[in-house]
C-alpha cells in the first residue's frame, strides 16, 4: 500500500501536465513503515531519456513522449536529500500521456535495477489531451516478471 | 572503512541495512565484501558473468566507476559508494 500526501499527489499532477505531451519522471520521498509506504514528498526530476539503455526496438532516443530516463545522478542527489531529512525514497512517478494509468512492458523493463518487492512503488499518473486523468500505483513482483497494482490512499 | 549505502528495494536482500562499512581498498572488493554478507544480493547487483547489471550504477562520491577504474577503483577510509538504479521506461 501507498499513502501519498495530498501534496505529493498534487506535485505529481502538476508536473505531469506541465511536460504534457512528454512524459515526466520523479521520485517519491517518505518513510516505509512495514508493508506500507508513505509519500509524503514527490520530487520532480527531468526526464533525460536520449536512449541511455535499451527498451524496446521501437527506442526513438529523441521522443520524450514515449519514454522516460531518471539520470542516476538524480537519484543520487535524492536520495543525499532524503537521508538528510531522515526520509527514504519510497517510489518513483511517470507519466503516461494519452495512455492509461498501467505500466508497459518497456516500463517492466527500465525497472530492473530497482529491486522490486513491496518498498518501492512505481506510481503512473495518466494524462488526458492536458489534463491530469487516473493515478495507479504497482509494485514489481515475481523477481521482475510482473507488475501487480497495489492500494493507493491520498490524504 | 568504506561506506557502501544500499537503494530502498535492495534493502531487503541486505537484512534491512541501508548501509554497510568494510575496511577495503577497493570498490570490487566492497562489493564482494557486501555479497559476502548477504548473498542474495548478488543477483541483484551482478549478471551471470559477474558483471554490474545494465540497469545498477555504483558511484564514489559523485562519480561513476564506468568512468574511474570500474571495480579497481580506490577507496579510502571515510569515503562513501552508493549503488544507484537507473529506471527508464515508457509507453
Amino acid at each position: 500500500m501507498l499513502k501519498l500526501s495530498s501534496d505529493a499527489a498534487e506535485t505529481i499532477v502538476r508536473h505531469a501536465e506541465s511536460t504534457y505531451p512528454d512524459e515526466c519522471v520523479g521520485l517519491l520521498l517518505g518513510q516505509i513503515a512495514g508493508e506500507a509506504k508513505i509519500g509524503l514528498r514527490a520530487l520532480p526530476l527531468e526526464n533525460r531519456w536520449a536512449g541511455q539503455v535499451s527498451l524496446a526496438e521501437t527506442d526513438n532516443a529523441e521522443s520524450r513522449r514515449d519514454r522516460f530516463y531518471l539520470d542516476p545522478r538524480d537519484y543520487l542527489r535524492a536520495d543525499r536529500e532524503a537521508r538528510a531529512a531522515g526520509m527514504d525514497i519510497v517510489g518513483c512517478y511517470h507519466s503516461h500521456p494519452d495512455y492509461p494509468a498501467t505500466p508497459s512492458e518497456r516500463d517492466r523493463v527500465g525497472a530492473q535495477g530497482v529491486g522490486g518487492g513491496t518498498s518501492f512503488a512505481f506510481v503512473i499518473q495518466s494524462v488526458r489531451d492536458g489534463q491530469a486523468a487516473e493515478v495507479a500505483s504497482w509494485l514489481l513482483l515475481d523477481e521482475g516478471a510482473r507488475f501487480a497494482q497495489e492500494e493507493l490512499i491520498i490524504a | 572503512m568504506a561506506t557502501i549505502t544500499i537503494p530502498t528495494a535492495l534493502r531487503q536482500y541486505a537484512a534491512g541495512n541501508s548501509s554497510v562499512s568494510l575496511d577495503v581498498e577497493t570498490v570490487g572488493a566492497l562489493l564482494r565484501g557486501l555479497v559476502e554478507q548477504h548473498p542474495t544480493l548478488g543477483r541483484h547487483l551482478f549478471s551471470e558473468q559477474g558483471k554490474l547489471r545494465n540497469f545498477v550504477n555504483v558511484y564514489v562520491g559523485d562519480e561513476d566507476i564506468r568512468y574511474l577504474e570500474g571495480e579497481a577503483t580506490p577507496v579510502s577510509s571515510g569515503d562513501t559508494v552508493s549503488i544507484i538504479p537507473a529506471i527508464a521506461g515508457g509507453i
